[in-house]
């Protein structure tokens, strides 16, 4: 993860020796001779970074339309007329007019309404599920990978045999039973539950290449403790991964959301979701598409804009990225 | 040889078995088959729910340990996997809808495993040209778009089409209906049925192919063994072509065998939108229902599926690759 | 920049065309912090039959250069200048022109022998390729016999089966020996060597050397061979360029580079490394400073920083490679050659030899100090399992069998041999804290019990600290060095005061400027980060530090500075190292016994003046015989016992002595004599002169 960063800082170290002036035989400045790194040119870690992801039009992009999304989801509201519980029943299946900007639905809900309303669940659903998800697998996983021995093979035993039974079918046992108020918790819990044993796997695997990494074996040879060396060497070195995986995660969470809801499984009225509404949205394809496109092109943007994030990401941290640029 | 193959498939049974009882007891803590008659109008009076879930074995009032036991004895001494709460037994159930997951699945499969890694090639040698960049963000934007929504969007498409030429070309629902006896004609309406449902799990199913077999292939592209050959005389093609190509292949075949487990459960989505009755809408219906022994059902075949693949997985692997050959 | 179209030091008189023109060569890369002129203005002339030598210290820009001949660079390098095979411009060819040459006129032997060969294609399999690209009318009859030809000629038993045989089957040594083989497949004109031994053991590294000695005379081609290790260079080069920074900075024959070199970089370089032949007599004079940042280089010799002559000329223009007046067919890149030359300064003009600490225990004797660290009949064993597939016990590897050594305070304990000989195990078995599988460990006279006291854990800890071999790795780039430092204070409890203090204490030992500990590791060279490594290791005042291959990470002219380091710490602190090396010269250097380990057994043991003038072991006797001395007139005289064969399969067991299969010694046995070294393992004894001089050798 960080080899890149290395090289370049070696590169930049502008080894700047005290030089004495002195033609004939100089006495070695042992001090100079360790210190000498002082004055360096060198491009941070983070700057790095972010300039690799800046260079890249499609994660800016985006950035900018998830922002724009997550303000939409905020704020919205705010400038609708209509409020996405309560239905107008003088216009049902209506089309995009100047009275209801996106329509509304068969039971006369607004549709901008209802969007705003749906991307914000969509969105809380995704966002906590995905953190949650992934601070539980980095602890499990290096914990796994790091204790090596009984504890490993037991866990990973463990984690095989759960991921046996596809997590879809699992999350849709779980939330099917919930209430239309508390559904989206149910949501999150459900995909939080089943959503972090592949993950573990992924993070158990790096976690046994950076186990047998010196400092690690340092800090045990030093006798520090397990749970410190977890907490200070491991998962923080696994940092970049797990941000690159959260903001990936977000984008599977939000699809499983979908699909979920879109089968009837997931969030369910009074509350609504994008996936509700494309459920809503499929039994009037030909009569009102808009029902079925403004939620679609939405949870596009939605999808496709986090997506844009983290491959940015991972390109500006992959050590091997070759967007260096061309020599004079 | 037989021996180790054989151990391991004692630890996948034992394997299997955890994880099919936690679903079970999973099922039964979340899911209330009760529920089904109380909303029914007029509401059946208790005793006669209370006959009717015990004869499915789901009364919530017999203790779930009980319950547990007696769906156990069931399977063990008469492959027995239950009734649902409508008294019908789930087995023969799923049995009848495996066939035509199959029909719907395999093709999409074949097809999404060449497409994806012939993509996967053809982008990987050409890292960052327009070629590339412009093929990733076409697969990109697949992986990121809910099944629900791609399913939507070319069932709206086909309408269109069908009402543009004023002909059926495409069929949104169902994998039958011509009812003669006219193979030709029966393979075309198969044909006109299938097509829809197959591009939508191709464009699902080939992203992965293409993204993971590009970096695989990337990722040997530099190994120093590249080089070597580089060094014998065979040009930069040439060498990727006879030698990262092949080991890049082989965590590509092993994917394959994975993905048998997700083959019948990764098409519930475009089962529900194509009204395909397969085993993922099956699933639906029992979630729907509150069949505790279908969902379990359901869920210990695709178990049984997942550590086929896994073990398929381990075999090819095994066989591919000289280093880890058996013996 | 125009130079003078010097040719290389020995242009034969008659005439010969060489077959190699390289002049002006220029590469640069792109990278982040801009672009990095890796190579900047090479020229050389090669020609049959000859070896060039290109020495040079990471970064200076030798590996880029032969990469570049061959055409194998990266996408992003832009090369400039010009290449010229039997007078054809060869970096105007575009790849599949290349590809003509490539293997079949020019070869190419690489450094890591373990990636090299393609691990799902059979070593037959990738011989044959080498052959047929560049001759498709081959018969299969012809390729195989070709094939087997050539696997015999690099001195691989069984060649008609290891046909067969894929790459992982292979160990190190022999799959170099297969590279070279595919080398010279073709009997190419030009084989380039890069680094073709660094990755091998030195007995292996005799036995490869050999090979390609051989396989240049069966050619008659002309190599090109690249390595930091000056003792290799001296055995085999007949020329040598010195590279630094990216430019040749000397060219002259080996003779003239080893015993009258006139740029001071190489005569730093040459001073900087111990010598494997001689007793320890000075300290080791290291180059200060180190090597050049190759992006926005400062104008003036890139070598004046470091450099102990330079004056405001040399930071002011760079010199180009000149003849050095007097002297015929050396060039130097330096300013000041012509006083180097008048006064006819050396190394030890130029360079001062600093003065080294008195140890604390100097002139007690060995037998009046404490036992630090005493290990007794210590076994380790691994279980060996075949395969990825469906793991399976099939053996035990005896990694450790028997060892029982002790290091007593203010001393030097030096584990060497081979790579799967079990040092390294050794070193890992006693920094377990844990009772071993067999034997005993006693730390300070206290015995490494099953189960220990949290505090007596502690203690240990305090005691027994470990140095890794690479500083790159060896500490958290995501902790800055403060952090580090404080990490073994913390297990022991300090306070936070105490912790400020002692880690300025520590940065100042270590001759770090105490005002970096805010800095996080990859901000520091190689060699200041093992030299927190060392500060951390001596944090918590141990009695006992274990080091496995300190320095061997670093480049000679940082090597001797740590070195000096480690040294003047112990005589100061008085703690006692248990050194892990390969490096023979160095082990010379620094230590003061030695104990050889051969499959996890030590066959000797003894002081460093016992091991090294008077060997015992038939074993001993070939490893010090494999060291390269960097001196070319010993190199060309000296006998080599060139070992049979590999290191045995770890899993194998013997009832008698493990080395027997591979002894020089055992072939002039008796059959009775014989009998036994197959029969009885032998016991380590005292042996020769002094009581603790002793060998596991039945006829030693």
């Amino acid at each position: 993860m960080s080899d890149m960063a290395t090289e370049e800082k070696d590169l930049g170290l502008n080894q700047d020796v005290a030089t004495e002036g002195t033609p004939a035989a100089v006495v070695v400045n042992p001090v100079s001779q360790g210190g000498d790194a002082q004055d360096l040119k060198r491009t941070g870690r983070m700057t790095l970074y972010v300039r690799r992801f800046m260079r890249r039009p499609s994660a800016v992009f985006g950035l900018v339309v998830l922002c724009i999304l997550i303000l939409f989801a905020l704020f919205g509201a705010m400038v609708c007329p209509w409020k996405y519980d309560e239905p107008d029943f003088t216009a049902l299946a209506a089309a995009p007019s100047a009275d209801h900007w996106l329509g509304t639905t068969i039971g006369g809900s607004d549709m901008y309404a209802m969007i705003v309303r749906g991307l914000g669940r969509s969105l809380l659903v995704g966002i906590i599920s995905s953190t949650l998800i992934m601070i539980i697998s980095a602890v499990l996983g290096t914990a796994i990978a790091f204790f090596e021995g009984v504890v490993e093979k037991v866990g990973m035993w463990i984690l095989d045999m759960l991921l046996t039974i596809p997590s879809f079918l699992l999350v849709a046992m779980i939330v099917r039973s919930s209430s239309g108020t508390s559904g989206w918790l149910w949501l999150t819990i459900g995909i939080t539950a089943f959503g972090w044993i592949g993950y573990a796997r992924v993070i158990r695997t790096l976690t046994m290449s950076l186990r047998e990494l010196d400092y690690i074996r340092a800090a045990k040879f030093m006798g520090v403790g397990s749970f410190r060396i977890i907490l200070r060497h491991l998962v923080p070195n696994l940092g970049s991964v797990l941000i690159i995986n959260t903001v990936l995660g977000v984008v599977s969470a939000v699809n499983q959301e979908t699909a979920l809801s879109f089968l009837g499984l997931g969030i369910k009225a009074p509350d609504t979701s994008l996936g509700t509404l494309l459920m809503n949205g499929q039994s009037s394809v030909l009569t009102a598409p808009w029902i079925l496109l403004f939620p679609s092109a939405v949870l596009i943007l939605l999808t496709f804009s986090v997506q844009l994030i983290g491959d940015g990401l991972r390109d500006a941290i992959d050590p091997y990225s070759r967007s260096a640029g061309k020599a004079e | 040889m037989i021996k180790y193959i054989i151990r391991r498939l004692v630890n996948y049974v034992i394997m299997l078995f955890v994880a099919i009882s936690m679903t079970y007891f999973l099922a039964s803590a979340f899911m209330d088959p009760r529920s089904n008659y109380m909303s029914r109008n007029p509401r059946p009076p208790e005793a006669s729910i209370d006959r009717s879930l015990d004869l499915a074995n789901i009364n919530d009032k017999t203790p779930v340990l009980v319950r547990y036991f007696n769906w156990l004895k069931g399977i063990v001494t008469e492959w027995n996997w239950g009734l649902s709460p409508d008294q019908e037994p789930v087995a023969p159930a799923v049995a009848s809808r495996i066939s035509s997951s199959v029909q719907l699945v395999a093709i999409s499969t074949v097809l999404s495993i060449i497409i994806g890694v012939s993509l996967g090639v053809y982008t990987a040698i050409r890292q960052y040209k327009w070629q590339d960049r412009a093929l990733n963000a076409v697969s990109t934007l697949f992986l990121v778009t809910p099944a629900a929504v791609l399913g939507l969007l070319i069932v709206l498409g086909a309408i269109a089409i069908n009402n543009a030429t004023g002909t059926r070309i495409f069929y949104v629902t169902g994998l039958h209906s011509y009812e003669g006896g006219n193979i030709g004609l029966a393979i075309l309406d198969f044909l006109q049925h299938i097509i829809l449902p197959t591009i939508v799990l191709v464009c699902i199913g080939y992203v992965n192919y293409h993204l993971t077999q590009r970096t695989y292939l990337l990722d040997t592209m530099n190994a120093d063994y590249v080089r070597t050959a580089r060094a014998k005389g065979l040009t930069l093609n040439q060498a990727i072509r006879k030698h990262a190509l092949r080991t890049s292949l082989i965590p590509t075949t092993t994917n394959i065998a994975f993905s048998i487990a997700s083959i019948f459960t990764g098409a519930v989505i475009t089962e529900t939108v194509f009204a395909i009755n397969g085993l993922g809408r099956y699933f639906v219906t029992t979630i729907q229902d509150n069949d505790i022994n279908g969902a379990v059902c359901i869920a210990a075949f695709s178990g049984v599926c997942t550590l086929a693949g896994a073990l398929l997985a381990d075999i090819l692997a095994a066989w591919l690759d000289p280093r880890i050959r058996l013996n | 920049m125009t130079e003078p179209m010097n040719t290389v030091a020995a242009a034969p008189a008659n005439g010969e065309q060489p077959v190699l023109e390289v002049r002006d060569l220029r590469v640069n890369f792109a990278s982040e912090a801009g672009t990095v002129r890796a190579v900047r203005g090479v020229n050389f002339d090669l020609y049959r039959g000859k070896t060039l030598g290109i020495v040079g210290e990471s970064g200076s820009g030798k590996s880029v250069t032969s990469m570049a001949i061959m055409g194998l660079l990266d996408k992003n390098a832009h090369v400039e200048g010009s290449i010229k095979f039997r007078g054809d411009e060869l970096l105007t060819k575009n790849d599949k022109e290349m590809s003509v040459l490539r293997g079949d006129r020019i070869a190419m032997v690489f450094q890591d022998p373990l990636s090299a060969l393609t691990p799902v294609f059979s070593i037959g399999e990738q011989l044959k390729e080498a052959l047929v690209i560049h001759n498709p009318k081959m018969t299969e009859e012809q390729i195989v016999s070709r094939s087997i030809e050539l696997l015999k000629l690099v001195g691989i038993p069984n060649a008609e089966e290891r046909l067969k045989s894929y790459p992982h089957q292979f160990s190190g040594g022999m799959r170099q020996r297969v590279v070279i083989a595919m080398a010279i497949a073709n009997n190419p004109d030009i084989i380039i060597c890069d680094e073709p031994t660094t990755a091998l053991d030195v007995t292996i590294q005799a036995q490869v050397l050999e090979v390609l000695q051989r396989a240049q005379q069966e050619t008659g081609a002309a190599v090109i061979f690249i390595t930091h290790d000056l003792g290799v260079i001296a055995g085999i080069a007949d020329d040598i360029i010195v590279m630094y920074a990216g430019r040749p900075v000397e060219k002259a024959d080996v003779d003239t580079v080893f015993h009258n070199p006139v740029m001071p970089y190489t005569m730093g370089l040459l001073g900087a490394v111990p010598r494997p032949d001689r007793e320890k007599s000075s300290r080791l004079v290291p180059i200060p400073g180190a090597p050049m940042n190759l992006v926005n280089m400062p104008k003036g010799c890139p070598f004046a920083p470091r450099c102990p002559l330079a004056t405001d000329i040399c930071r002011q223009g760079e010199p180009d490679l000149l003849p050095v007046e007097g002297r015929e067919g050396q060039l130097a890149a330096c300013h000041r050659v012509k006083e180097i030359v008048d006064q006819n300064l050396t190394f030890s003009d130029i360079y001062t030899v600093g003065e080294s600490v008195k140890s604390k225990f100097d002139g007690i004797p060995r037998e009046r100090r404490r036992t630090v660290l005493d290990v007794k009949h210590l076994k380790k064993t691994f279980p060996l399992t075949a395969g990825g597939f469906l793991r399976r016990k099939v053996g035990e590897v005896h990694a450790v069998d028997d060892v029982t050594l002790d290091v007593r305070e203010g001393e030097t304990v030096a584990l060497v041999g081979e790579s799967g000989s079990g040092k390294s195990t050794t070193l890992l078995e006693i920094m377990e804290f844990r009772q071993p599988e067999s034997g005993e460990i006693s730390v300070l006279g206290k015995p490494i019990a099953k189960r220990m006291s949290r505090e007596d854990k502690r203690e240990l800890h305090s005691n027994v600290q470990y140095i890794f071999q690479d500083p790159m790795s060896s500490l958290d780039p995501r902790l800055p060095i403060y952090d580090i430092l404080a990490e073994p204070l913390k297990v022991q409890g300090l306070s936070k005061q105490e912790i400020n203090d002692r880690i300025r204490d520590l940065m100042a030992l270590v001759e770090l400027n105490p005002d970096q500990v805010d800095r996080f590791p990859t901000q520091f060279s190689g060699g200041q980060r093992q030299r927190i490594a060392i500060a951390r290791a001596l944090a918590v005042n141990p009695k006992l530090v274990l080091l496995d291959e300190p320095v061997s990470a670093l480049d000679v002219s940082i090597q001797a500075g740590v070195i000096n380091l480690l040294e003047d710490l112990q005589n100061k602190l008085g703690v006692a190292y248990l050194f892990v090396a390969h490096n023979l010269s160095v082990i010379r250097h620094i230590s003061n016994r030695i104990a050889v380990m051969y499959l996890g057994r030590i066959v000797e043991l003894g002081s460093n003046h016992d091991v090294f003038e008077e060997p015992l072991h038939p074993y001993t006797k070939a490893l010090l015989s494999a060291v390269p001395v960097p001196d070319p007139q010993i190199e060309r005289t000296r006998q080599r016992i060139v070992l049979e064969g590999e290191l045995p399969s770890p899993s194998e067991s013997f009832s008698g002595c493990p080395f027997a299969g591979r002894c020089p010694m055992f072939s002039t046995l008796t059959k009775e004599q014989q009998a036994r070294c197959l029969g009885e393992s032998p016991e380590l004894v005292a042996k020769g002169g002094a009581a603790d001089h002793m060998a596991a050798c039945h006829f030693a």
